[in-house]
């Protein structure tokens, strides 16, 4: 199902690393990404790098912690300071496979992706073409974070699959998936019980 | 079954679980893909692996989890129902543990290059099964056996020596006994009172009678194998193997006027004094209580008065007293204990085994002179092809019982001795002896730990089939029986045991025991029996064959159902043709 946000870059990447990247944008730019939700990075080469947006991170500045330390701030203060200040909102990306020639690949990209390049959002039809291939081998790369909330990221990134999936009309991706976690899971206990629980919210 | 590697036909069951570990010694573990209830303990199970097929049977089911958490959290309440599914799928198993028994070179794949070449190399071989030796390879798939596992194994009914004995538990496929194998060695039915051992004892010696492998000479304590009886438990009339193989089985009574019901026997058997040996009251030395010195005794009388020995001690009489010349009153001739100062014997032990001897001597079917030869007529019968169930009528008591098997028992095997040396010696002029199966009930009363060495029966049960003589021993007790007689059962078959020590005793020197331990005993009476040993090729617990109309009709025809051949035959005003 595409949809016009797959036209309009989200933002352009400040670092990157093997198996993450880092990307700014403006706040407005903003309404597009979501946790959770696959962007891409178009590289030069024509090749693809497919991620979960893993963090959205807000950084302060010195006039932010004027304004915060004020007694009384007009709105129109806040609003400037909002839209218009200087640092960039970052959008941590974990990265979850590559498209070479035209093929989905699960693996980790042979090189990151370079400053400056454009981050897209994903829509629904890529999604469901990105997860349906293969046998969920990109659940390795969410699965292998520590620190993060993997099973708030799981959750968020099966709830915006499975529904992609059923628009597409296979309504049985969800049930696959969650089949694939238990097996992953099943010898991890606390993480296992946390994802279900979290899994069941959604139903 | 003849099987030729043409015939390999691929076992189309579906698959119950798949090899996840274990081993020769402590069984395979398989991991269960089908809900635990429709697998059984006891299930036999085939693995094809590479080559080869084994066959195995299920000792344990164990229920696993892959974190104990997942089984102790009841996740049915939390979880949506999908979800609960797909977890409990994955994390919740169960395990069967197959004891590996048998594996079969099957060749590779049918149609194949390889399977070709194979099959040049093993040209007019038949496939058989032999012990297991090494295990399948992990993940190799499990499905329950089909008939055709079960015949290539167990064989197919013929009518003649592959015997129906009952069907798997679960799918119901027959499941038989070669009677040959089971004749080539002493054998043994176990189970306790009111486990259905009687039944199925009766059913294996009408399926040897109708075979005619082997003379089957039965020594009837209760009266239940020849005459036709009544079920102690559902009233029905059990027919004996009398009324239903009249011609093939000669019914004798234990001395003269015994009738059985409405049964009269064929002839009577009587034994003369003559025939009674010393060796015959020592092996009454429990049941008549006797002292150490009997054995000194009876030799003294067996050295004066050699095979007269017992009618002249029957004679005797006890502290009968006359005056010798001096006024002192002596033993007087003709008392026991003036033979006993004569032959230098203790007067007071002599007197005293004559006192208990007394009950012997009381014995209705001992004459001395009896009016035909029964144990001849017995043994030219067994050696014509026909078998013979002794009824002890109203003799019933153990003193009857040990004293009469003992003695029969021993000349009977001094006949088959003879007639087997003879024919080594010359076997153009002298035929090949028939072989011959001596059935005893309550066999721990002959062969129990201070009786065996003395007794018969366990030198026939050692000697296997040298002498063409072999036992069939029909006990509830297989612990009080003596070791050494229970490590040569070849083939064992045991209906429900509650003790331990009987459990243990059925097992004994046989591989994988701890594992076959639980199935004997929670065996369901009446129904189920465990076939194990030398002459199976692996235990199976089966569903044994019910002691009716059917089974009768499934041996005989239907000459065989519910009337007995006599009795139709009276029905439809003939005489007393034998038909059978």
């Amino acid at each position: 199902m595409e949809n016009d946000t797959n036209l309009i870059p989200i933002g352009k990447l400040l670092r990157a690393d093997a198996t993450s990247f880092v990307a700014g944008c403006r706040v407005k730019e903003m309404q597009a990404p979501r946790f959770g939700a696959l962007v891409k990075v178009a590289l030069e080469d024509g090749d693809e790098i497919y991620g979960l947006i893993q963090n959205i991170v807000i950084n302060d500045d010195g006039l932010v912690r004027q304004l915060v330390s004020g007694i009384s701030i007009p709105s129109e203060y806040t609003e400037d300071n909002r839209y218009n200040r200087n640092l960039p909102v970052e959008i941590h990306v974990l990265t979850v496979g590559h498209k070479h020639g035209g093929a989905f690949s699960h693996q980790l990209p042979p090189k990151p992706p370079m400053s400056l390049d454009r981050l897209y959002y994903c829509p629904d039809a890529e999604l469901a073409a990105f997860t349906a291939y293969g046998r969920f081998g990109y659940f390795r790369h969410i699965l292998r974070q520590v620190d993060q909330p993997v099973e708030e990221l799981l959750v968020s990134h099966l709830a915006k699959a499975k529904a992609a999936h059923e628009a597409g009309h296979h309504p049985t991706w969800y049930h696959a998936a969650c089949q694939e976690l238990i097996v992953l899971l099943r010898d991890d206990y606390p993480r296992l019980a946390s994802v279900l629980n979290a899994l069941a919210e959604l139903e | 079954m003849e099987n030729t590697l043409s015939d390999r036909i691929d076992n189309t069951n579906p698959s119950i679980g798949y090899v996840v570990g274990g081993g020769l010694e402590a069984n395979l573990q398989v991991r269960l893909t089908v809900p635990p209830q429709s697998v059984q303990e006891g299930a036999f199970v085939i693995m094809d692996s590479a080559n080869w097929r084994f066959y195995g049977l299920v000792t344990d089911l164990q229920l696993g989890a892959t974190d104990p958490r997942f089984a102790d959290e009841q996740t049915e309440s939390r979880l949506p129902a999908h979800l609960n599914r797909l977890l409990q799928g994955q994390t919740l198993y169960t395990n069967l543990a197959v004891m590996p028994a048998l594996m079969m070179d099957r060749g590779p794949e049918p149609g194949t290059p390889e399977y070709d070449k194979w099959a040049a190399l093993h040209l007019g071989e038949n496939p058989n099964p032999i012990p297991v030796k090494t295990v399948p390879n992990h993940h190799a798939s499990v499905k329950l056996a089909d008939q055709t596992d079960i015949a290539e194994i167990f064989g197919e009914e013929n009518g003649k020596n592959i015997f129906r004995v009952g069907e798997t538990r679960e799918q119901g496929h027959a499941v038989c006994l070669n009677l040959d194998k089971l004749i080539q060695r002493s054998s043994g039915i176990f189970g306790t009172t009111g486990s259905g051992k009687s039944f199925l004892a009766r059913m294996i010696l009408a399926g040897l009678i109708h075979a005619n492998r082997a003379s089957a000479l039965i020594f009837d304590m209760h009266n239940e194998y020849g005459p036709d009886s009544t079920a102690s438990d559902t009233g029905k009339a059990a027919p004996g193997l009398k009324g239903k193989f009249r011609a093939k089985v000669r019914l004798v009574g234990l001395g003269a006027g015994g009738s059985f019901g409405n049964r009269e026997p064929d002839f009577n058997l009587e034994i003369p004094y003559s025939d009674i040996t010393p060796e015959d009251i020592l092996q009454l030395s429990q049941a008549l209580n006797l002292k150490e010195t009997t054995p000194t005794t009876l030799d003294a009388l067996e050295r004066d008065f050699r095979q007269g020995w017992f009618r002249e001690f029957k004679e005797m009489r006890v502290g009968i007293l006359e005056e010798d010349e001096n006024g002192k009153k002596v033993p007087a001739p003709g008392s026991v204990e003036f033979w006993a100062n004569q032959a230098g014997v203790h007067s007071g032990a002599a007197a005293g085994l004559r006192s208990k001897l007394e009950r012997v001597f009381n014995r209705s079917y001992l004459k001395e002179a009896p009016a035909s030869n029964g144990l001849n007529d017995i043994i030219n019968n067994l050696e014509n092809g026909r078998h013979v169930v002794l009824s002890f009528g109203q003799h019933e008591s153990d003193l009857d019982y040990l004293l009469v098997t003992n003695l029969i028992t021993r000349k009977i095997r001094d006949a088959w001795e003879q007639r087997t040396n003879l024919y080594h010696k010359d076997k153009t002029k002298n035929k090949e002896p028939r072989p011959l199966v001596v059935v005893v009930e309550e066999a721990h009363k002959l062969l129990n730990r201070e009786m065996a060495s003395q007794t018969i029966f366990s030198t026939i049960a050692r000697e296997m089939r040298k002498y063409y003589v072999t036992l069939l021993i029909i006990d509830q007790r297989p612990s009080q029986i003596y070791d050494e007689v229970m490590s040569q059962l070849g083939t064992r078959i045991s209906a429900s045991l509650g003790d331990e020590d009987d459990i243990a005793a059925v097992l004994s020197g046989l591989p994988g025991r701890q594992s076959l331990r639980g199935m004997l005993a929670k065996l369901q009476p009446k129904e189920e029996v465990l076939m194990l040993g030398w002459g199976v090729p692996m235990p199976i617990p089966i569903r044994s064959r019910r002691y009716d109309d059917k089974f009768w009709r499934d041996l005989l025809g239907d000459q065989g159902a519910s009337m007995t051949i006599e009795e139709g035959a009276r029905a439809l005003g003939f005489g007393d043709d034998d038909t059978d």
